[in-house]
């Protein structure tokens, strides 16, 4: 079991946002966590990341307690993310955020004489994943000059730079065109397996992609599990479907 | 290219000023290559990691009254055991600023460096019977690579072997900041400068990174102070007020922290603009100097560097 | 008791800076000069009152007069050069108020020229009482009641008028107030107005007692930044309380231990940047 929490309860002043939810992510895992606005999605991710501290709860990492830690530790530990809201360096250039998650890893970081442009492990790291999400053509353009959408990738690129163990996407796909969603799942995917990926779990509202890719679907509606299945299973619970989903969406098959 | 051929032309002027300028000049260059160290180390904090120190002229003031006691007070004339002791003392005093301010950002960080600034400022001022008061401490002539050269007289001495050392120091400093900035852990500054939140994610500890910049600014501006003490003679309070430290932004901004040379074209800029102004309008310079800072900051933020870039074509990366 | 006189004309230039910090999140280093304005305007103003033989009793209302009138330079500096940087980061803010301070300083310089200036023995003219076995000059109470006023004043303008209402809602949450119809550069321009006015006045007020000096902007910003660290930036009852303390303390200091003076001050502001670093009424920190 590479990530579980128990009980995980975050108040904000009297507002609860997570009421004791539990979850648990195995190796070869791809999981989606589903709900409406407010369900505690973010704050979810933001508990599982490091970012925010539960008011009660436990979070483990490969049998470790890694619960508020911090993001720094944890990204050393194998767990890395991407954002809902793009996050980029916006002055620096593709190629220069690819390495910088590479020269983390590395653990390359305090190496105040070296010279960064010749180290090739760093750069040879970066051009991998920079080719990996199709970005390398463009890997001397400052990231604020980027198309929306390729800051996206690069948001998403640089979490996989750090071959994590097991990465969280907050929201992978939105702002992106229908047609572009399943070109950046299938991205990500090829990229997870070629990074030696065990894990991902994604926050994320298209039931299209939700359904096509995961392993599991976790319901989350205000603060609680609501369910926790196989997408199978899911569609056949009329609970969650209303709750959650609409009964509108027409629901497509099972994962690939 | 261009930006090399100007770089090699500059530099060869700057060897060749002694020779060829007025003394005056001359002499107007050495605050220009003590600022220029400092800056540079100033500038790894600003420019590179994103913080804002208006307390900076506290490690100037450090390495000044280094010089001024060990040269005055202790006997030690050697110019590098004066470098080497202002850079550990800046570094001493610097641990556990940085650990304490590095905790905060922006305005709260501005604020804490300007407190300390001060306090070193009111402690120096105000234990004069170490110290020497606000009238200093007398900063005697320290000797270069062993060789007193008493017998030379003291304007020869600084614009000939201390202009020299002087250079020597600027350009191994520049050489040093220039690897720093260009290796993996100048990318880690740039990455917090640009957004600490996903560097964070990225697992670049921000706190630890911003306290290895802050140590490093300290040593460079107290190795600068150690060098604009030795030509004045004499060190006092002043050197670590606030408006020092303000200053010492105001020609970073100048010439522009968003590239490498731009403190030094800031230092060069503010020296002479100070001397040519302090000449041509002896009681109203700054408030023109009030109004170029109003006018960088409103219209060119990118400092002078800043406008030259505007008048090349975009598309190169800042960092 | 000068500790309290001291702390009086601190709060009120702790309060302008207070007022426009909450508002428009711009901590003005050239308060100092303004209260440094404040006080060379007051001398000319008292002088010229005392030559064209105003009785002697009444100086204390020109010079008032004359302080809050300085306090309109803050409507030329906030529309002719504040307002372009309102969209900038806040070091570019902070550095056009350091660029105001170098630009008050010499046009002070240049009317005024560069020796002290002071009313003299004027205010004397309302005599002095023994109070805690030391002489006092009524003018001293005079100008420590004239301050109590004013705060309350500000209380009462804060929490009851319109005017109030509008500079605490645009304090919580601009964009909110924005939204609301409030016109921000009709806002900003009266904020910072009163500001400076409150920084001039204290500079007018507190002349008698001192002479107006070249450094004195310069040196009361320092005083006036510990002020509002201590109390809390953006609050008035942190301006208040903030002058008390520093005000108490530096007196206290200056007589038992003078070389601790400003040094004691400097360091309750690194502690309290520590340990509390909203100070006792503000608001939560920008930290990390």
């Amino acid at each position: 079991m590479i990530l579980r929490a128990a009980g995980l309860r975050k108040f904000y002043g009297e507002f609860c946002a997570l009421d004791g939810v539990s979850l648990a992510v195995d190796a070869g895992e791809f999981v989606s966590i589903i709900g409406p606005n407010g369900a505690g999605k973010s704050t979810l991710i933001n508990v599982l990341t490091g970012v925010l501290r539960p008011s009660a709860g436990s979070v483990h990492l490969n049998g470790r307690e890694v619960t508020g830690i911090g993001p720094v530790r944890l990204a050393r530990l194998g767990m890395a993310r991407s954002f809902q809201l793009v996050q980029i360096f916006p002055d620096l250039t593709v190629l220069q955020t690819l390495q910088a998650a590479v020269v983390s890893r590395l653990g390359r970081g305090t190496r105040l004489f070296a010279s960064l442009a010749r180290d090739r492990e760093v750069e040879a790291g970066a051009l991998e994943v920079a080719g990996l999400f199709g970005l390398d053509d463009k890997r001397h353009t400052p990231s604020r000059q980027l198309p929306q959408g390729d800051k996206k990738l690069l948001d998403v690129a640089s979490a996989f730079a750090l071959r994590p163990e097991i990465i969280l996407l907050d929201e992978p796909t939105s702002g992106v065109s229908t047609a572009d969603k399943t070109a950046i799942m299938e991205i990500l995917v090829s990229a997870g397996r070629r990074i030696g990926l065990k894990a991902i779990i994604q926050v994320e509202h298209d039931m299209d992609i939700v359904f096509g890719y995961s392993h599991r679907i976790i319901a989350l509606h205000q603060g609680r599990v609501l369910a926790d299945a196989t997408p199978a299973a899911i569609q056949a619970d009329a609970h969650v479907v209303d709750t959650v989903i609409g009964r509108k969406t027409v629901l497509p098959p099972g994962p690939r | 290219m261009t930006g090399r051929v100007v770089l090699a032309l500059a530099g060869a002027g700057v060897l060749v000023v002694p020779c060829v300028a007025p003394t005056y000049h001359v002499l107007l260059m050495l605050p220009f290559m003590a600022y220029g160290v400092a800056l540079l180390g100033l500038n790894l904090l600003f420019g590179y990691t994103g913080l804002v120190s208006f307390g900076h002229a506290l490690f100037i003031g450090i390495g000044a009254y280094t010089g001024a006691f060990l040269t005055s007070k202790f006997g030690v004339r050697s110019l590098e055991a004066i470098l080497v002791a202002s850079a550990v003392l800046g570094a001493l005093v610097a641990a556990p600023v940085a650990a304490l301010c590095v905790r905060y950002v922006k305005i709260y960080f501005g604020m804490l460096t300007l407190a300390f600034g001060m306090v070193f400022y009111t402690f120096v001022l105000k234990f004069y019977r170490v110290t020497g008061g606000d009238e200093g401490t007398p900063y005697l002539r320290p000797s270069l690579l062993g060789f007193g050269l008493e017998e030379i007289p003291k304007t020869d001495y600084l614009i000939g072997p201390y202009y020299y050392y002087s250079l020597v120091v600027l350009a191994l400093a520049a050489a040093v900041m220039w690897r720093v900035v260009h290796s993996p852990f100048g990318l880690c500054l740039k990455t917090i400068r640009d957004n600490p939140a996903k560097a964070e994610t990225l697992g670049i500890s921000v706190r630890r990174y911003r306290w290895y910049a802050f140590m490093i600014s300290a040593v460079y501006a107290s190795a600068g102070g150690a060098l604009l003490g030795a030509p004045i003679g004499n060190v006092d309070p002043t050197l670590a007020y606030w408006t020092h430290s303000g200053n010492l932004v105001f020609m970073t901004l100048l010439g522009g922290f968003a590239s490498f040379f731009g403190p030094l074209v800031g230092a060069f800029a503010f020296i002479y603009l100070e001397d040519a102004l302090k000449s041509l309008a002896p009681s109203f310079w700054r408030l023109i100097f009030g109004a170029i800072l109003a006018a960088i900051v409103i219209f060119a933020p990118g400092g002078l560097l800043g406008l030259v870039r505007r008048a090349r074509p975009l598309g190169v990366s800042r960092a | 008791m000068s500790g309290i006189f001291h702390a009086s004309i601190l709060f009120l230039v702790s309060a302008g800076l207070q007022v426009v910090f909450g508002v428009q999140k711009i901590f003005n280093l050239a308060c100092g000069s303004f209260y440094a304005l404040g006080a060379y305007v007051g001398v000319s103003a008292v002088q010229a009152y005392a030559a064209a033989g105003g009785p002697a009793g009444f100086f204390i209302v020109p010079l008032a007069l004359a302080g809050l009138a300085a306090g309109l330079v803050g409507v030329v500096v906030e529309r002719g050069l504040l307002r372009f940087v309102y969209e900038r980061d806040e070091t570019f803010q902070l550095l056009l108020t350091f660029a105001l301070v170098l630009m008050l300083e010499d046009t002070i310089r240049l009317t005024w020229g560069t020796s002290p200036l002071s009313t003299g023995g004027m205010y004397l003219v309302y005599g002095q009482v023994r109070l805690l076995g030391a002489a006092v000059p009524v003018y001293n109470l005079i100008v420590i009641a004239a301050s109590l006023v004013i705060a309350v004043g500000i209380g009462a303008l804060l929490t009851r008028t319109a005017f109030g209402r509008i500079i605490r809602a645009a304090a919580d949450n601009r964009e909110m107030a924005e939204a609301l119809g409030v016109d921000m550069r009709w806002l900003y321009a009266r904020v910072f107005t009163l500001g400076t006015a409150l920084g001039t006045l204290g500079g007018a007020l507190v002349i008698p007692a001192t002479a107006a000096m070249s450094e004195m902007g310069i040196e009361l910003i320092v005083e006036a930044f510990a002020v509002v660290v201590i109390g809390g930036l953006g609050s008035m009852r942190g301006a208040f309380v903030g002058a008390l303390i520093v005000g108490v303390l530096r007196s206290v200091a200056i007589s038992t231990y003078p070389e601790l003076e400003m040094l004691l001050i400097y360091l309750i502001v690194i502690a309290v940047l520590v340990l509390r670093p909203r100070g006792l009424f503000g608001t939560a920190a920008t930290a990390t």
